[in-house]
């Protein structure tokens, strides 16, 4: 991949500087490596990406999301976008946004050694910290919608959120990009860090059509939070999501579900690490796969239950189904376990669905397109019904069964 | 408008090379019943796959003219469309879709081929309670998993509620009495009894003459090595039930 018009980013600070050094020592990951063996690069090749700085949406309206009644922040080709946001500051809530200063504070007990995160960091063009008080709720969903809207624009984008002791707050992620552009490339991060009691879930939902969007993940956990990530992947040339969550205090609820649906060629990629550092949490880990036409899945989920990380539970599970001949999935579920009391499990399944089952719904007068999809919606269903908002679910289902 | 329902013509036709059908003839007019007996392996069961569309069946000769027009070719949900419903002998088991989701898409779905709107979830609920109480389908079992965990007798019953929604034109039941209990063929025969009109049919593959007690066929048809050999009213039922079938493939194969 060409990266081109370097001068236009900023890189005043410290920081780009010391990421673009980290740039050059972190070579293009290569296939031969085994967390990239399945990512396609050769898709990023003889694209010329730059960096845009024009807005061209003039409104939300066509993209049709649910409920934008909370705080809404969107970035658009990497840009925060403030006519299409709606931030409202409170005592309960602090919002910041940078160019090119990013928050080092905490979050940095996890190593961040890769190569697209290192990229992320060298030509970060705005990013966003929440800061959630202590002892609040917030009632409404936090929405950051992130859209690529130019061809070859490469977005580089961090959400960072803190939540403070005994604080709670859902937040809807958007990645998007229209069907009329292509070779886009959201580079985002996630920069999440839960303090003791807190709670925190995050609806991810990545619909970017001929555009590419790789999410690095880094989550840290103190003692009694609780934790859960539901990631909705649709379509995508390469989408790829790598979760690394650190687990460090006691008494931690971490789930991570998902739903992916490559077709026609696509790409979808989902690495999860969840580090046990400490005793007495539970992990669970759920994801499904539906792929045709050519889509291309990939799970590979780690649990690592570290040394002296006792009475840990931890439950990972992948299920797909190839709807077609043509697609492929690579289901790779891992366990390391370092202590010796804990009740850990992994499972993959990956099959097609009944014959018999698609005959039985035809012969009551559905189509086979119908009988599919609803035998798809059975599938996932476990996992979509994490996610309690009706219109949500509607707004969600939409894309993943591509209707 | 003639009164024929469904003309079956020397119909053959087979599965992985083995010949199952092997030049049936059938005619059934609106406002009959037809049942259709025979020993195991007689191709009972393939007929109703046949009639209902299941395409891993190749037909090699023959016709099926439902409602005047030849649907061998037709696909399994415009079958359904058009009036044609098959009871499951075994009824499949769909996890993670409900059951009313499921027939309000089927509803849905011959609503649209038909160029009407959607059904109103207030009229179709209504339409839900009234029919489910035709077979005593359990409340519950409504809104959980088509047929998942549902014991032999509910998915049975879900068949003939399932019915009662689609109210086809020719309904074939296949082997609904297997996995009945006494109480529970009483109630599924009951609810086919209501269904019953002079202007659609039912064809009741069984093996017992049991059900025939409760659903009371017009004719009684023996199938055997893919033929119908002997066609009789209801006493022949009785007859079979006394003596087999053996006497019945002697004089066939004279």
């Amino acid at each position: 991949m060409i990266i081109k018009d370097l001068n236009q980013y900023s890189l005043n600070s410290e920081e780009n500087k010391e990421a673009i050094a980290n740039l050059s020592k972190n070579p293009f990951p290569s296939r031969k490596e085994e967390i990239w063996k399945y990512t396609p690069f050769k898709k990023f090749k003889k694209i010329n990406f730059h960096n845009q700085e024009n807005f061209k949406i003039k409104g939300l309206d066509t993209f049709n999301l649910p409920n934008l009644d909370g705080i809404v922040i969107v970035f658009e080709n990497g840009r925060y976008n403030s006519k299409l946001s709606r931030i409202v500051e409170t005592d309960e809530i602090n919002i910041s946004l940078s160019s090119d200063v990013f928050p080092r504070n905490n979050f940095n007990t996890i190593k961040k050694n890769n190569y697209f995160s290192s990229l992320n960091s060298s030509f970060l063009t705005n990013s966003v910290l929440v800061n959630v008080s202590s002892n609040t709720k917030i009632n409404k969903n936090l929405n950051f919608i992130n859209i690529v809207s130019s061809n070859n624009c490469l977005s580089n984008t961090k959400f960072s959120i803190v939540i403070n002791d005994n604080s709670n707050i859902n937040v809807r992620q958007y990645f998007l990009g229209n069907t009329s552009i292509s070779n886009g490339f959201i580079n985002h991060e996630n920069n999440i860090y839960l303090n003791s009691s807190s709670s925190l879930s995050i609806d991810k939902f990545q619909d970017l059509n001929n555009n590419f969007n790789f999410c690095n993940e880094f989550i840290t956990q103190k003692n009694d939070s609780k934790f859960i990530m539901n990631t909705f992947s649709c379509s995508g040339i390469i989408v790829r999501n790598d979760i690394i969550s650190d687990v460090n205090g006691e008494n931690c609820h971490t789930e991570l579900n998902g739903v992916f649906s490559p077709t026609k060629d696509e790409h979808i990629d989902n690495h999860t690490t969840i580090n046990h550092l400490v005793p007495n949490c539970k992990s669970f880990e759920n994801y499904k796969g539906v792929l045709k036409e050519n889509g291309v899945g990939v799970f590979n989920g780690k649990v690592i239950v570290h040394q002296d990380a006792q009475k840990i539970e931890a439950f990972q599970n992948n299920n797909n189904i190839l709807i077609d001949q043509d697609s492929i999935i690579y289901s790779k579920p891992e366990l390391e376990i370092y202590a010796d009391d804990v009740k850990c499990s992994h499972g993959s399944t990956t099959g097609q669905f009944d014959d018999e089952a698609l005959f039985y719904l035809r012969s009551r007068g559905l189509s086979i397109k119908k009988s599919l999809q609803l035998m798809t919606l059975g599938f996932i269903n476990e996992v979509i019904k994490k996610t309690s908002n009706l219109e949500y679910v509607d707004f969600v289902l939409k894309r993943l069964l591509k209707e | 408008m003639s009164d024929i329902l469904i003309e079956i013509k020397d119909l053959k036709c087979r599965i992985d090379n083995q010949n199952i059908l092997q030049g049936l003839n059938l005619k059934i007019n609106k406002g009959e019943v037809h049942a259709i007996m025979g020993p195991n392996g007689s191709g009972k069961s393939t007929l109703s796959s046949v009639l209902a569309g299941n395409d891993n069946y190749e037909i090699t000769k023959g016709s099926i003219t439902f409602l005047g027009e030849d649907i061998t070719e037709m696909s399994p949900e415009e079958r359904s469309w058009k009036g044609m419903f098959l009871a499951f002998q075994y009824p499949v088991e769909i996890p993670g879709v409900s059951n009313i989701n499921f027939l309000r898409t089927a509803l849905n779905e011959r609503n649209k081929y038909f160029g009407i709107d959607s059904i109103p979830a207030k009229d179709f609920l209504k339409m839900v309670s009234e029919k489910s109480m035709l077979v005593g389908l359990d409340n519950k079992l409504k809104n959980r998993s088509v047929n998942e965990g549902f014991s032999g007798g509910e998915k049975k019953r879900n068949e003939i509620f399932q019915m009662a929604m689609l109210n086809p034109k020719l309904a074939i039941l296949d082997e609904t009495d297997s996995g009945l209990d006494i109480d529970a063929l009483k109630i599924v025969a009951n609810g086919v009894n209501k269904l019953k009109s002079s202007k659609n049919a039912t064809v009741v593959i069984t093996h017992y003459q049991r059900l025939l007690d409760y659903i009371v066929p017009d004719f009684v048809h023996v199938l055997h090595e893919g033929k119908i050999i002997k066609t009789g009213d209801k006493s022949l039922a009785l007859e079979l039930e006394k003596k087999g079938y053996d006497w019945l493939k002697t004089d066939a194969a004279i």
